[in-house]
């Protein structure tokens, strides 16, 4: 909602909100913050997907309009730039620079930072953990340029590394593990700790949260007040988000 | 143009695109594009960047055909979403101040099969819809629909209908709690 001048249930609210988003009412903030929620909250993410199928009817009341001729060749183009492959394993990935370059397609910035990256975990910090699983960590801001690339080992050793400028100001950066929610239920996102907007960091993740680390659990990064979240859950000021993948 | 006549086939086409199949993306494409192409450009007001968006949602449905369930949506309804989402996406990320008025058909209809995808959206879901609309007082299903097509803020629907901001945001959001729950029933 908006703002707060409707007095429903919890569960209206949900359910206005994911209408106001998929009409599309909201303006630019309120929008933002609606996509991060469907990120996070189940509940919401299929009240969206509601929404958008009951009254994605109302489109037929647009005319088409048939694009231009070029239109095919331009996004057979597009489909045909690199995307994240997994390399050959010869002498190891974490020696093969153009997968790191590929992995979060962007600017020169980025590129140098997924080699920061690749120095920061080849120097071993994971190497006896197995294959790690990864997570480019995505702005919630349009666009959704790389915000931090992250490695996990089967271990529980997390790197974190930023993968764009981003502003250091008063508030403090947390790391949350959103894990993987059983159908019907919602996933509570577990604190991993405080990051640094520039520059990498090694985390330990505690023991009991080992097993929550798969494949489609997602990572994202909040802005705390200073010292971090005080409630134990992460403040609606979501930036990042991304899944963790295998290599 | 070949038209997907059902849902099923335009499902099973997205299967394909989800395997890779880009043969099966331009039959998507194909079949949807000037219906998608109509949103958006109904949207932005602004040829260039519907092109730009037109190109961004099919480079998406090519990344993520895979997440499409023919289980939960009908695939019209979800290319149509992704569509509005990125036009909408576009539109508020722009400084570009908004239109004033809408355009109704400013542009030329160039397409053989207009229709092709009225098809492929159930009947019965439709006169739902329909019926749902229809229960709601006329101005609040009239700015429903235009907030839909149009992808205006509460604040720009409260300036074109000259009504008070709390105004506009009461009138959608009780026409959205009684929406949803005829539409559930």
């Amino acid at each position: 909602m908006s703002e707060t001048d409707h007095n429903g249930t919890p569960e209206d609210d949900r359910r206005v909100l994911a209408g106001e988003y998929v009409l599309g009412v909201l303006d630019a903030t309120e929008r933002r913050a609606a996509v991060q929620r469907i990120e996070y909250d189940a509940d919401f993410a299929r009240e969206v997907a509601f929404w958008e199928e009951k009254v994605g009817g109302l489109a037929d009341d647009v005319r088409p309009v048939a694009p231009p001729e070029g239109m095919w060749s331009r996004i057979e183009a597009a489909i045909s730039e690199p995307v994240a492959t997994p390399a050959p394993q010869r002498g190891g990935v974490w020696n093969n620079l153009p997968f790191w370059r590929v992995f979060a397609i962007g600017s020169a910035a980025v590129a140098a930072a997924c080699i920061a990256a690749l120095v920061v975990i080849g120097t071993g910090v994971l190497r006896d953990e197995g294959a790690p699983l990864l997570a480019n960590i995505r702005q919630t801001s349009p666009g959704g340029q790389p915000g931090f690339v992250a490695a996990i080992g089967a271990g529980g050793t997390l790197v974190i590394v930023p993968a764009s400028l981003l502003t250091a100001d008063q508030k403090s950066m947390e790391l949350w593990l959103i894990p993987v929610a059983p159908t019907g239920t919602t996933a509570t996102p577990r604190s991993l700790g405080l990051i640094a907007p520039n520059q990498p960091v090694r985390i330990t993740v505690p023991p009991q949260l080992v097993p929550l680390v798969t494949r489609d659990a997602k990572l994202a990064v909040s802005r705390e007040e200073p010292g971090g979240s005080r409630t134990g859950a992460p403040s609606d000021d979501i930036i990042a988000v991304g899944d963790l993948t295998n290599l | 143009m070949d038209v997907v006549a059902t849902r099923s086939q335009l499902a099973a086409a997205l299967a394909r695109v989800a395997d890779g199949d880009r043969a099966a993306l331009r039959i998507v494409y194909q079949d949807t594009s000037a219906k998608l192409f109509g949103v958006c450009l109904r949207i932005l007001n602004d040829r260039s960047e519907a092109e730009d968006v037109l190109q961004d949602v099919y480079v998406t449905v090519w990344r993520k055909a895979a997440s499409f369930d023919p289980a939960r949506a009908s695939p019209i309804t979800w290319l149509v979403a992704i569509a509005r989402n990125r036009a909408i996406d576009r539109l508020r990320a722009s400084a570009v101040s908004r239109r004033a008025e809408p355009i109704e058909n400013a542009e030329a209809v160039r397409d053989e099969a207009p229709s092709a995808v009225d098809l492929v959206v159930a009947a019965e879901q439709q006169a739902r819809l329909k019926i749902c609309l229809g229960e709601l007082e006329e101005r609040q299903s009239s700015v429903i629909r235009s907030a839909f097509l149009d992808g205006m803020t509460y604040e720009q629907l409260a300036e074109r209908m000259n009504v008070p901001l709390g105004t506009m945001k009461s009138w959608i959001r009780r026409g959205l709690i009684k929406l949803r729950a005829c539409l559930e029933r």
